[in-house]
């Protein structure tokens, strides 16, 4: 094939897509998806208020409210992005139907993997939109409380006379549990784990007949894949001869090899705690949520190829 | 294609692909757990106190905002004095957050500190079981550090306050062997230094724990001196005073004075630095040459002998059955 109509015909297939993202991204918008903010900066600017009873010594003095808006920010955009991706993946296609969208787009010469992939990046365009306004709030208002911690801390260490060195490694802390570049990485986690889900949730809706049946089935499933690790160290350690019986070690099998593993974006956890997420942990990461999105599309346009409406 | 036959297709697609990625996760998910990036398991038994909030917990992501709130409960149970849920609370806690210092920290400091004195004074009861007691508590607030440092084999903070409680005067005696407790407090301190990370004073109070151990005398000046050498300016009186006490141990024989003008910037300072490292009793330091010194010291600055600090009473080391 001539490399010239290879290129026009991806440019195409982009062109499409990209029409159909933007479509989805307004519909979802004109739902008010957006008003979520204000709740968020509502709870950020709260945690950020809030004194938490608890005992802190005067070496401690500020820290534990950087973790706590870190924990309420990343616990809201977990929330928001887990709800948002099942809810409105589960919508797009239904609506369609019902709105007789579907009918005229299919009756042009648009490819279906087109319409999957647009409607489906469309939602994760919400859904990055929405994280990023988040991440951005979040970082400001960390940044200006380690700042505010900081300089504290600093005077107390320059009173108590302590050493440069010293003085160095309670900085080194702070900033540990400040904006950090291991924090984006947990909010890219976040986002990476509502592009599998959103991208399971639009396979479940080729097949389903409701909107309903697909938002409960997914909610399951993401349930029950932070169990899928689980299960394959089940199957996993009963081939070295453990006391495991076959039945469970089929069932075992077969979660593991149905179910998406999301325990692997549970990082999070860990970095409001000040761990340290390695670059090539990201690039890892990154490729876990690429073989997903791209195999569920896939998926879905083989069930969604021939079907009638 | 029928639609069924492609159901069927797409079934066989999913376990294929989920054959190939299942060694490909497995690889992921160990080396995210050797760094410490996923949180371990929950317990069987946290589970079930989390109740309905395990599901919660479950959807990753809101294991510390969890935490947060059961550490506001535990803050509850401490106002109400009820230690024994402190301390459930705390175990919760810490499996939901394993690598938060301040937890474990404060977790141990609650039953070492807070529940030991509460049961000290709790005159309503008898005196047997007080003393149990308070014993138990400061066990378990040591259990719960040494178990805060083996999640978190790289925090200096918590291996400092190991140290310090196994070296505190009021604490010590629920250690049983008091040699043998200032020896893991000073190896608690000393591996806080290897971690590379320690503030500066945790190697002194290394040398202060393992000054106190009897027949290490030797290592601890050499650790004194070492740390003399490292100090571009005075070093702190404490620091002063074993090296003192520990060199008059090695050479006996050696002129005391020699040895204070040596030791001590003035005899002024070395007189008063001796002289409160004696009275300091209740601390154990070593005191090998102190009297003689003090003696010298005080002829030489003509205090009379009814002034003398030889002559004040000691505080007697805390003893729990003075005070069951």
């Amino acid at each position: 094939m001539n490399p010239l109509l290879m290129i026009n015909a991806f440019t195409a297939h982009l062109g499409r897509i990209s029409v159909i993202a933007r479509h989805a991204f307004t519909q979802l918008v004109r739902m008010k998806v957006f008003y979520f903010l204000a709740f968020f900066a509502i709870i950020l600017i709260g945690s950020n208020f809030f004194n938490l009873p608890q005992h802190e010594g005067p070496e401690a003095a500020g820290v534990n409210i950087l973790r706590s808006i870190k924990s309420w920010s990343l616990g809201a955009m977990t929330l928001f992005s887990v709800v948002l991706s099942i809810v409105a993946t589960a919508l797009l296609l239904p609506k369609d139907v019902e709105d007789r969208t579907l009918y005229t787009i299919l009756a042009k010469p648009v490819p279906r993997i087109d319409y999957l992939a647009g409607k489906l990046l469309g939602v994760l365009l919400l859904i990055f939109v929405s994280l990023l306004v988040m991440d951005l709030l979040m970082t400001g208002i960390l940044q200006v409380r380690t700042n505010m911690v900081l300089s504290k801390q600093m005077a107390m260490a320059e009173a108590r006379g302590w050493s440069v060195s010293d003085i160095a490694g309670l900085k080194a802390d702070i900033l540990a549990q400040g904006p950090t570049f291991s924090l984006q990485g947990a909010v890219l986690a976040v986002f990476l784990r509502a592009t599998v889900i959103a991208s399971m949730s639009l396979l479940i809706s080729t097949f389903s007949s409701s909107t309903l049946f697909t938002t409960i089935v997914s909610f399951l499933i993401y349930f029950c894949g932070h169990f899928q690790a689980d299960a394959r160290a089940i199957y996993l350690s009963s081939e070295v001869g453990t006391d495991v019986g076959w039945v469970s070690q089929a069932i075992a099998l077969l979660v593991s090899l149905i179910l998406p593993d999301f325990q692997l974006f549970n990082v999070i956890d860990s970095v409001i705690e000040g761990q340290l997420m390695p670059l090539v942990i990201f690039g890892k990461l990154i490729l876990v949520g690429l073989f997903y999105f791209s195999f569920y599309l896939i998926a879905s346009w083989f069930v969604f190829a021939k079907k009638e409406f | 294609m029928t639609q069924g036959k492609r159901y069927v297709i797409l079934g066989l697609v999913v376990l294929v692909m989920g054959a190939a990625r299942l060694p490909l996760e497995q690889g992921l998910s160990v080396e995210l757990s050797e760094k410490g990036l996923v949180p371990p398991k929950l317990k069987i038994d946290t589970g079930d106190k989390l109740g309905q909030t395990f599901s919660a917990v479950s959807l990753g992501g809101l294991r510390t905002l969890v935490a947060t709130f059961f550490n506001i409960r535990a803050f509850s149970y401490f106002t109400e004095q009820k230690w024994s849920e402190v301390a459930e609370t705390y175990n919760i806690i810490v499996d939901l957050a394993p690598h938060t210092r301040y937890y474990w920290d404060s977790g141990s400091w609650h039953q070492s500190y807070n529940a030991a004195s509460y049961y000290l004074y709790q005159s309503n009861l008898p005196a047997m079981r007080r003393k149990l007691a308070w014993k138990e508590s400061i066990l378990t607030g040591r259990n719960f550090l040494e178990r805060g440092i083996r999640n978190n084999p790289n925090d200096p903070i918590l291996r400092q306050s190991l140290g310090y409680l196994l070296a505190d005067p009021n604490k010590i005696l629920a250690f049983g062997d008091t040699g043998k407790a200032f020896e893991e407090s000073y190896e608690a301190y000393w591996s806080a230094v290897q971690t590379g990370k320690a503030r500066g004073f945790a190697k002194r109070a290394a040398l202060y724990s393992l000054a106190r151990v009897p027949g290490r005398e030797e290592e601890a000046l050499e650790l004194a001196l070492e740390i003399r050498s490292e100090m571009p300016v005075l070093p702190p009186p404490t620091v002063l005073g074993l090296l003192y006490s520990l060199r008059y141990f090695a050479d006996p024989n050696q002129s005391v004075l020699e040895l204070v003008d040596d030791v001590f910037p003035t005899r002024e300072i070395g007189y008063e630095v001796l002289g409160n490292v004696w009275l300091r009793s209740r601390d154990r330091f070593p005191v090998h040459g102190s009297a003689k010194a003090l003696v010298l010291l005080e002829n030489h600055f003509d205090i009379p002998e009814a002034q003398s600090i030889l002559r004040r009473e000691l505080a007697l080391p805390m003893d729990p059955n003075d005070y069951f």
